[in-house]
Formats: C-alpha cells, sequence, structure tokens
C-alpha cells in the first residue's frame, strides 16, 4: 500500500549514498583547533556564545586529533612548529580538510622573516583560505561553510577520491 | 625445572633509546638537560618503573599557546621540568631594526594578543620618551581608559580560560559574553575588534565615539555584578579552593629572585607595581589600590587579578568623569601625524604627513631610553638605541611572560602533574609575547 | 670641470638619502617630558666610581637616565656589589646589543630594579667579537639564566659558568646566530627545514617549497 508521498509502507528513502554520507559529514565537522596565537583568540570568539561555532555541527573542539576531522591553522606557524603540525596532521584520520585561518597561516601575513614559515601550504594541503588579521569570527563562519559545501560535492565512496584534473590541450 | 633468572634490567638513559626523526639535535638537548638537571648522583635501578618523561607537547589544550614542558615523573610527582619555548618566535627585534617606528605598531599588538591595547601604549610611551615629546592630556586619558579595558579583557579570559582548564567549562562562556562586549566597544571606537593599532605617536588616532562612551558606560553597570556573581561561585567553592590552594607556592624572595612579574610578584607580597612604581599617563591623578597577597599560591594569584579587574573598573570610571578637553594628537608635526584636514589643505601639512610615512620620526644619534608599563602580564618595557634615522638600531622587548615562564619551571618541580594546568592557568603567560 | 655628482643608475637614483641626526644636545640628558624620577642616579654612580674607580668606563645620560659601562670581566663583582649593598635585588632586563663596530662589537646591558628603593639602573659591559665571552650572573640573580641563554642565542656572547648554554628560540640544530646584524630578515635559506611533503618523505629544505610547484600530499 502507497500513500500519496511515494513512500511505501515502512518508509523507504531513495538516494545517492554519497548525498547521505556528504550529507552527515558536513553537518557534524569537528574542528581540531590548531591555535597557535592571536587567530585562536578569534576561534575563541567563534566557540563563544555570540557567534556559535557549535549550530554548524561543531559542538565540541576536539583537541586530539585521533577525533577530528577539520584542523584550523590559526596564527603564524614557525620553522619549529610546523614539525609537530604536520605530525598532528599524518595522525588524523581520512577524510580530513585544513583551513589556513588569517594571513600568517596562509602566506606569512606581515611576518616576512626568518622564523616564519610563509604559509602553511608549504606543507600541508590547504582547503580553505581565510584572510584578515585577524579574521572576524564571521569569516571564519563563512569558511567552515565553504567546507561544508566542498564536503557535499565530494565522491566519498569511491575508492580514489582525489583525482587529478588534468586539462587537456593548450 | 627451568627457573626464571633474574636480569636486571639495565635502564636506559632516555636520550639514547627516543629517537626523533626532526631536530635531533634540539631534543637530544632537551633529553639531556632533563636528565642531569639537579642531578648528584646517579640514579638506581628502578624497580617498580615509576619514572617516566612526559612530554606535554607544544600542541595541547591547557598549555595556553604553544608550550612544550618536558616532565620527568615519579609516578605522578613531578621530579624535574624543562621547558621549551621559541615556537612561536618570529624575530620582532630583527624586524624592528627595518621598520620605521609608525609601521612597527601594528607588531606590537601581535605581542601580548590579549590585551593588544596595552601593548601599543607601551610602545608609544616608549617612543615618545625616546623622542622627547609627551601626548596631550585628553589623549592620555584616552589612553588610560582603554588601556584599563584591555586589562580587564585579558583578566577574562584568563579567568575563562583558567577555570575551564580546571574544569568548569561554563565561566569561559559567560566571560567570552563580557569579551565580546568589549570587542564592541573597540569596534565603535578603533574599527578594529581586537588587534587596534590606535595609539599613535604623540596621541592617539580618533577620538571616543559617542557609540564607545555608551558602551564603557554600559560595560561599567554590567561587569561588577558578573564579577561578584562569579566570585560568589568561585571564592568558597570547595573544588576550587583545593585545586588552587597551596599548589605553586612561592616566597617573596624567591620571586624577586627569579625575576617575576605582575600579579605573580603582587600575589607573593612583593609591593611592585609599575603604575606606582614610575607613573605614567594619568595614573598619579586617579585614585585605586593595588591588591596584594601574601600566601603566593595559585589562589592569591587569582584573588589579585580579580581585584585587579574590579579596580580597573573603578579607573575607568575616574578617568571617564575626568577627561579633559583638548586635542588628541600632539601639534608638533616633525613627530606626530598632522590631522588631515592639514594634510589635504596645507603645503607643510603634506610634507610632514609625507616624511613621517617615508622616513619616520628620529631621536638624536645614540640616545638610548626604557619605558616600561603595568601590562596585565607585568612588566612590559621596551628599550630603544637610536641611530639617528628613523629606524631603531636597537628595540628590546622585555615582555613579561618570558620572566613569568622562567618561575614556572621552578614552580613546576615539586608538583603533581594535574596540577600544571593550574600553575600555567595562573602564571598566566603568552606565548606570542614570551618568544617574541 | 664638472659639477654635477655621479648619479647612480636605475632604483638607486630614486633612493632617499637620510642624513642622520646629530648626537643628543646637552640639555635632552634630563629635560624631557617623560623622564621618570627612578632612573635618575648620580648618588649611584658616585658610590660605583668610588668604589670600582677604573672599572667603570663610561657614564651615558640620555632622557633621565643613568647607564654605567663597566669592564666585562667585573660585572660579577659589580651587580655583587649592587645588590647586597645597594640594595638593587630585581634583574628586570638582560640583552645583547650589536654596535656592529671594529672594536668591542657587542654589548650586554643589566637592567637592575631596587623594588625598596624605588630605583632603577642599566648597567652595560662591552664584548669583543674575537672573544665574546662574558662571566655569567646567574649565581647572584638567578632571573638572568633565560635572558643570558637568549642572548647566546641571538647573539653568540657566550657565558662563563652558566649552568646550562642552551639555544633559547631558535632550534639546536640552527647554526647562525639571527640579531647580529649581518644575518638577513629573511633567513638563510636550507638553514631550517620544513616537514616532508608526504607522511614518510624527507624534509624539506626549501622554503618556498608551495610556490616552486612541490605540492604537499595528505
Amino acid at each position: 500500500m502507497q500513500n500519496e508521498s511515494g513512500f511505501t509502507e515502512g518508509g523507504f528513502l531513495t538516494t545517492r549514498v554519497d548525498a547521505i554520507v556528504n550529507w552527515a559529514r558536513s553537518n557534524a565537522v569537528w574542528p581540531m583547533p590548531m591555535g597557535l596565537a592571536c587567530c585562536a583568540i578569534e576561534m575563541m570568539a567563534f566557540a563563544g556564545p555570540k557567534y556559535d561555532a557549535s549550530r554548524f555541527g561543531s559542538e565540541v573542539f576536539r583537541f586530539s586529533p585521533r577525533q577530528a576531522d577539520l584542523m584550523i591553522v590559526a596564527g603564524w606557524v614557525s620553522y619549529k612548529m610546523a614539525h609537530a603540525i604536520r605530525r598532528v596532521w599524518d595522525q588524523m584520520p581520512d577524510p580530513k580538510w585544513c583551513i589556513a585561518m588569517g594571513a600568517c597561516a596562509s602566506t606569512g601575513g606581515m611576518h616576512r622573516c626568518y622564523g616564519v614559515v610563509q604559509g602553511c601550504d608549504n606543507f600541508l594541503p590547504v582547503d580553505v583560505y581565510v584572510s584578515g588579521c585577524p579574521p572576524r569570527p564571521e569569516a571564519l563562519i563563512h569558511a567552515v561553510m565553504d567546507i561544508q559545501e566542498k564536503i557535499r560535492n565530494e565522491h566519498s565512496i569511491r575508492k580514489d577520491r582525489r583525482e587529478p584534473l588534468i586539462i587537456e590541450g593548450t | 625445572m627451568d627457573t626464571v633468572k633474574e636480569v636486571p634490567r639495565k635502564r636506559q638513559r632516555a636520550s639514547q633509546t627516543m629517537e626523533f626523526s626532526f631536530w635531533p639535535r634540539h631534543n637530544k638537548a632537551i633529553l639531556e638537560r632533563l636528565e642531569t638537571k639537579h642531578v648528584y648522583l646517579e640514579h638506581e635501578h628502578d624497580a617498580l618503573d615509576t619514572e617516566m618523561i612526559l612530554n606535554m607537547g607544544p600542541q595541547h589544550p591547557a598549555t595556553h599557546g604553544v608550550l612544550r614542558c618536558l616532565l620527568r615523573l615519579d609516578g605522578e610527582i613531578i621530579d624535574t621540568c624543562v621547558l621549551d619555548i621559541g615556537y612561536l618566535h618570529r624575530g620582532l627585534e630583527k624586524f624592528a631594526e627595518y621598520k620605521t617606528f609608525y609601521e612597527f605598531m601594528p607588531y606590537t599588538d601581535r605581542m601580548d594578543y590579549l590585551a593588544p591595547y596595552s601593548n601599543n601604549v607601551a610602545f608609544c610611551l616608549a617612543v615618545e620618551k625616546l623622542l622627547g615629546i609627551e601626548a596631550p592630556p585628553r589623549a592620555q586619558y584616552i589612553r588610560t581608559i582603554l588601556a584599563e579595558l584591555a586589562r580587564i579583557s585579558a583578566h577574562l579570559l584568563w579567568l575563562g580560560t583558567m577555570v575551564m582548564d580546571a574544569g568548569a567549562v561554563s565561566v569561559f562562556l559567560w566571560a567570552f559574553r563580557f569579551r565580546e562586549d568589549i570587542y564592541s566597544i573597540f569596534d565603535h571606537i578603533t574599527g578594529v575588534r581586537f588587534t587596534v593599532s590606535h595609539c599613535r605617536i604623540g596621541g592617539v588616532a580618533n577620538d571616543i565615539t559617542p557609540e564607545g562612551r555608551k558602551g564603557i558606560e554600559q560595560l561599567l553597570d554590567e561587569l561588577p555584578e558578573a564579577i561578584r556573581e562569579w566570585e560568589k561561585m568561585l571564592n568558597r567553592n570547595r573544588i576550587w579552593i583545593d585545586r588552587n590552594k597551596d599548589i605553586g607556592i612561592l616566597t617573596a624572595e624567591e620571586a624577586i629572585a627569579l625575576g617575576m612579574t605582575g600579579p605573580n610578584l603582587r600575589a607573593s607580597g612583593v609591593p611592585y607595581d609599575i603604575r606606582r612604581f614610575e607613573p605614567y599617563l594619568v595614573y598619579e591623578d586617579v585614585d585605586f589600590e593595588i591588591p596584594i597577597r601574601e600566601e603566593g599560591d595559585c589562589l592569591a594569584r587569582y584573588f589579585v587579578r580579580v581585584e585587579e579587574m574590579k579596580q580597573s573598573l573603578r579607573i575607568i570610571r575616574q578617568c571617564l568623569d575626568r577627561m579633559p578637553e583638548g586635542p588628541i594628537r600632539l601639534d608638533n608635526a616633525k613627530y606626530a601625524f598632522p590631522s588631515k584636514d592639514e594634510v589635504y589643505y596645507s603645503m607643510e601639512g603634506m610634507i610632514h604627513d609625507f616624511l613621517l610615512t617615508d622616513v619616520g620620526p628620529a631621536a638624536p644619534r645614540g640616545a638610548q631610553s626604557y619605558h616600561a608599563i603595568e601590562a596585565p602580564k607585568g612588566e612590559l618595557g621596551f628599550y630603544f638605541i637610536s641611530d639617528g634615522t628613523g629606524h631603531p638600531w636597537r628595540m628590546r622587548i622585555k615582555s613579561p611572560s618570558f620572566a613569568n615562564l622562567q618561575g614556572l619551571e621552578y614552580m613546576m618541580e615539586g608538583a603533581m602533574v594535574p596540577d600544571t594546568v593550574v600553575l600555567i592557568g595562573s602564571v598566566d603567560p603568552v606565548m606570542g609575547e614570551a618568544d617574541k | 670641470m664638472s659639477t654635477t655628482r655621479e648619479q647612480p643608475e636605475g632604483h638607486e637614483a630614486l633612493k632617499f638619502e637620510f642624513t642622520p641626526l646629530d648626537p643628543p644636545r646637552p640639555e635632552q640628558a634630563t629635560k624631557n617630558p617623560m623622564a621618570k624620577k627612578t632612573t635618575w642616579l648620580p648618588e649611584v654612580v658616585d658610590v660605583l666610581k668610588e668604589r670600582f674607580g677604573e672599572k667603570v668606563q663610561e657614564v651615558e645620560v640620555y632622557a633621565g637616565e643613568h647607564t654605567v659601562i663597566v669592564d666585562r670581566h667585573e660585572i660579577v663583582e659589580v651587580c655583587r656589589y649592587l645588590k647586597e649593598s645597594l640594595g638593587f635585588n630585581y634583574l628586570a632586563d638582560l640583552g645583547g646589543i650589536d654596535r656592529f663596530t671594529e672594536e668591542d662589537r657587542f654589548e650586554v646591558f643589566y637592567n637592575l630594579v631596587s623594588i625598596e628603593g624605588g630605583k632603577r639602573l642599566r648597567v652595560k659591559v662591552r664584548v669583543d667579537e674575537n672573544d665574546p665571552v662574558v662571566p655569567s650572573v646567574v649565581d647572584i640573580y638567578p632571573a638572568a639564566n633565560w635572558n643570558e641563554r637568549e642572548c647566546w642565542d641571538m647573539f653568540g656572547i657566550r657565558f662563563k659558568g652558566h649552568p646550562d648554554l642552551r639555544r633559547m628560540y631558535m632550534p639546536e640544530d640552527f647554526e647562525y646566530h639571527p640579531l647580529r646584524k649581518e644575518f638577513p630578515p629573511l633567513g638563510i635559506p636550507g638553514s631550517l627545514p620544513l616537514p616532508p611533503q608526504k607522511p614518510d618523505g624527507e624534509q624539506e629544505y626549501d622554503p618556498f617549497a608551495r610556490a616552486h610547484g612541490k605540492i604537499p600530499e595528505e
């Protein structure tokens, strides 16, 4: 017996597996804050009561890499610290994404000097860059929403997810 | 039957067994130091294997930034401790030699990033002392009000994170609610929530706006009530007192010998506050008290900081009442930026504006001076040596967190592992400042 | 005879030559609106000169502050005298200065405070580049420990008698002393390695790896 909405008795839903998996993943992104400097304070404000992070599913900021899937690098990365960050990134299980928050994490920012890595994308595969010094929490919200968008458009269940895009010609 | 032969296990030194794939010489040197610190005898064989080296690594939720604590434990008690800093080092002192005084202002914001306005004030006062100028009175009152607001903001974050690390997470959210109010005040007055570069050499960038003033008055009404509520929750709280009482005791002599500064020194009974020792801005004209405690443990540091928040509110109220009318920047265009009207409508204004932007104000060759302020963390001082050009020849930042971390290393030895979190919270280091 | 100066070529032609200002005028030593009472210490300087005579090499005064330059071999004695007899019991700061002169290239300054007496004095020692060794004052002021380590890290000045002279900010693997004037602000490429581009790869010695096309893998 079928009712009007198309559901057969008992309630079945037809969709692609990708859609369900991506919907679930994007709405429960647990960030791991790599809070290094001033951007970390804005990230704390992002988690605070006024710009609530938990309404995006980021209820808990998991400080253990094994339990998180989004790493937010907030603050300038020094050469000494870079190895520790890469180690933490390697410990995060797939699928994982990375936000480079602020000018210093994206490109080295105002710190063009011997101690600062000029952009954490020199050793981490970054997905979203946020500009600002420090970026307002609204900018960080926009970045998290971009990550959610990126997750929703992924092919989660294919074996090799990230195929290189080969443009022929030119 | 075979008897199991007891083979005594030769305990290898940790520096021989642990392999690090990055910074091998650095990690080896730290482990050597950890093994040999305070050791005068050879260690005997440890039958129960209670000795362990714990690395509270640079990335840790409780270390207030990137501080690496290497602890050698004997069970739960810390035997020796080595703090490794430098994970946020950028070489600000090197930078300063290549930038004019005006260009360096934004870097000072990012030093103690919990109270950026304090650092701006410290830098501007130090440069003004070097150049031999003084800001007009209204600018000094504005700087005092906003610096005390920054002190409240830094202490709110200290309270939030220290209590959160000890387990009560709600205080973090309540403190952040008021921090957001302070951010809105800064936003109205300076245009930036947080890393403001509002001070200028010779004054401030712009005046207090009416919305900013209303925001400050609203904060002055709401915050004392909230602090009273938090005190009611924490001051006689059995858990809080047990966690903090008699932890990390520093006597006055130890605190002075270790070079501690700020509320840590005052909680040990030493009456040293730069606002009274070398008064700057308008602190001689307002009356406020310096909270001093005798015990020197974490609880005393907590009480000192909460009391400082209340005294800051008192200072702000008095300054708002007494603020005189007048210019907000020095009229001397050789040192301070002329107003935009002068720049656009007069030739001399434009010339001086160009010169100040290009080359910057300059002090005589060979001039040197040191000026310190009482930042929320302690004595923040800038020591300048000038070579006659617009760039300082040497700028030395005396950062309070650097000195406090030395004391922390001393305090951690003999404490237990769960106390490290409370100790780090009560000493309140900011790594951006300690690592420069 | 040509009266025109040789103009430099290219972008050098537009560079603005700024003549450095003159040394301070005598009244700038004392007349300064921000000068504090705690730093004006002529009686302390007189006592030091009386006690140590020739070892006190120079006294500089600017902005109401006294700076005493002493012989570096006597710094421990001077500090002990200041602490025990004159009451300067708090070491606020210690650091190095690179003057970039032929002789006595470096200086180490000590910022001493007498909390009870309300006094702040700056003591400096001059250090030569060929023999950059200064006796350590850690026994007198334990607060000097980390500051001397930082001085070693940034300038390469060794402190004799320091219990633990390691680098402070830079890792031990780093071979240079950054705050010396000849060290470039952007650093020396290859002196600090970056982590590997793959989880199990080799360390990367190119500081601009991404710009040179080495994309890190997950």
